[in-house]
């Protein structure tokens, strides 16, 4: 405590005064960010498993909360905004550089390098499920909810794609898992906490001592209709061709 | 709590599957299969008629075979996509599962000695031939239920969602001993 740094932008702390928490993550981005570790894990069970009623459940779930996590890039706090954390090569590059550096801050929000694992595992993620609506097995027994509207054909090269592209999906997530623990152990820096309670210690970190600041719950609930539209527009589709 | 009910829960599933996957073979005789399942108008399905000879060419023959069950699975997927609507077209219904019902009637004769793994590329399971009889089984439950989907196509969109499950059934019990996995997994 006595030996903290702060950021030039917050006010030293006096010795008996506690180092203040700043909040990183808002609820919705963490619930999100939970919802998609069991359901990517429900998912990939019920497809070892065949149990094709609840995956086809788990997918559209996953695929409403994708509709909302992008809406919540352009609608979110400043830390689940793709402007503010979507960098160039250079900043990329610049951070690297940066992290083994004596003075190294811990970045407010996703820092650039992560910010592309995270660009990466939603694109991997939409392009999983995008291949799932339109998926259906070799037997014509399962289906997703477009694959009415394409051939067998088609549909039985989505649900090859669909089976593949998990591959994708799990070096990914192994790549964001292994990054986790390197800041864990290498770096000290427990990211992991944050993603649970939204806040950590605003020592030696980037962004303002206070951190997010709320947003109004009416930009939430249009979020939450939006991805609710789209689900039911998937849910809908199949029986009126 | 909780979590013994998931326990609880999970043992259940188990032990239904493990039952799920066993009966069959020991108590449904193949004679027998048919009779009880059948409507009267329908002759009884036979599976065992002929399992034919060695083809001269098992690699064309199996590529053959190949693309008769992908185009079963065409023809599923029309039923499947009809199954879902709220009005089917239940003239394509029709057609589909009569494809169906008389590709099931011949697929005794798909199965020859020397058509399996052993002669190239295939998903057919050896197991096929050395657990014939209750290949057959399995097979007289598709003959019988594809028949009862021809039979329900023809009467309303009810009859045809209330069958589609059954039949569908059918073919993954098959398919789940008697065919491999995919290759990556």
């Amino acid at each position: 405590m006595t030996d903290t740094t702060v950021t030039s932008a917050s006010p030293a702390p006096t010795p008996d005064q506690p180092v203040t928490r700043q909040k990183v993550w808002d609820a919705p981005v963490r619930l999100v960010h939970w919802l998609l570790v069991f359901l990517v894990t429900v998912s990939w069970w019920t497809a070892e498993e065949g149990e094709m009623q609840w995956h086809y459940w788990s997918g559209l779930t996953i695929v409403g909360l994708l509709v909302f996590r992008v809406y919540w890039g352009f609608a979110g706090p400043e830390t689940a905004r793709f402007s503010n954390f979507i960098k160039g090569p250079g900043a990329v590059v610049g951070y690297a550089g940066k992290l083994f550096k004596r003075d190294y801050r811990a970045a407010f929000g996703h820092n650039p390098l992560g910010a592309l694992s995270v660009v990466a595992i939603l694109l991997a993620l939409i392009a999983q499920v995008g291949l799932g609506l339109f998926a259906s097995d070799t037997d014509g027994l399962e289906s997703g909810p477009l694959s009415p509207y394409v051939s067998y054909e088609f549909s039985k090269d989505a649900g090859d794609l669909h089976e593949a592209a998990w591959n994708i999906l799990l070096i990914l997530i192994g790549l964001h898992i292994a990054a986790i623990v390197f800041y864990l152990v290498v770096k000290r820096i427990n990211l992991i906490g944050p993603m649970i309670t939204g806040s950590r210690k605003a020592e030696a970190v980037e962004g303002s001592p206070s951190g997010i600041a709320p947003v109004p719950l009416w930009r939430f609930l249009i979020g939450v209709a939006l991805a609710g539209a789209v689900v039911f527009l998937f849910v809908w589709l199949p029986t009126t061709r | 709590m909780k979590i013994k009910l998931f326990a609880a829960t999970a043992v259940l599933a188990l032990g239904l599957a493990a039952c799920g996957g066993e009966t069959p073979a020991p108590e449904t005789p193949v004679a027998e299969a048919p009779a009880a399942e059948t409507p009267a108008a329908e002759p009884a399905p036979v599976a065992t008629a002929s399992i034919g000879e060695t083809p001269a060419d098992p690699v064309a023959f199996m590529k053959e075979r190949h693309e008769k069950y992908e185009d079963i699975g065409k023809n599923f997927k029309v039923l499947l996509d009809n199954s879902k609507l709220g009005t089917p077209d239940l003239a394509a219904v029709s057609a589909a599962a009569t494809k169906v019902n008389d590709y099931a009637k011949e697929m005794g004769t798909w199965f020859p000695p020397g058509t399996g793994p052993e002669a190239g590329k295939t998903e057919a399971k050896a197991n096929i031939w050395t657990e014939r009889a209750d290949f057959d089984v399995k097979l007289v439950n598709l003959q019988t239920e594809a028949a009862k989907l021809v039979t329900a196509a023809g009467t309303d969109a009810a009859a045809f969602k209330a069958q589609f499950g059954p039949t569908g059934g059918t073919c993954k019990a098959c398919h789940d001993k008697f065919r491999e996995e995919d290759k990556d997994k």
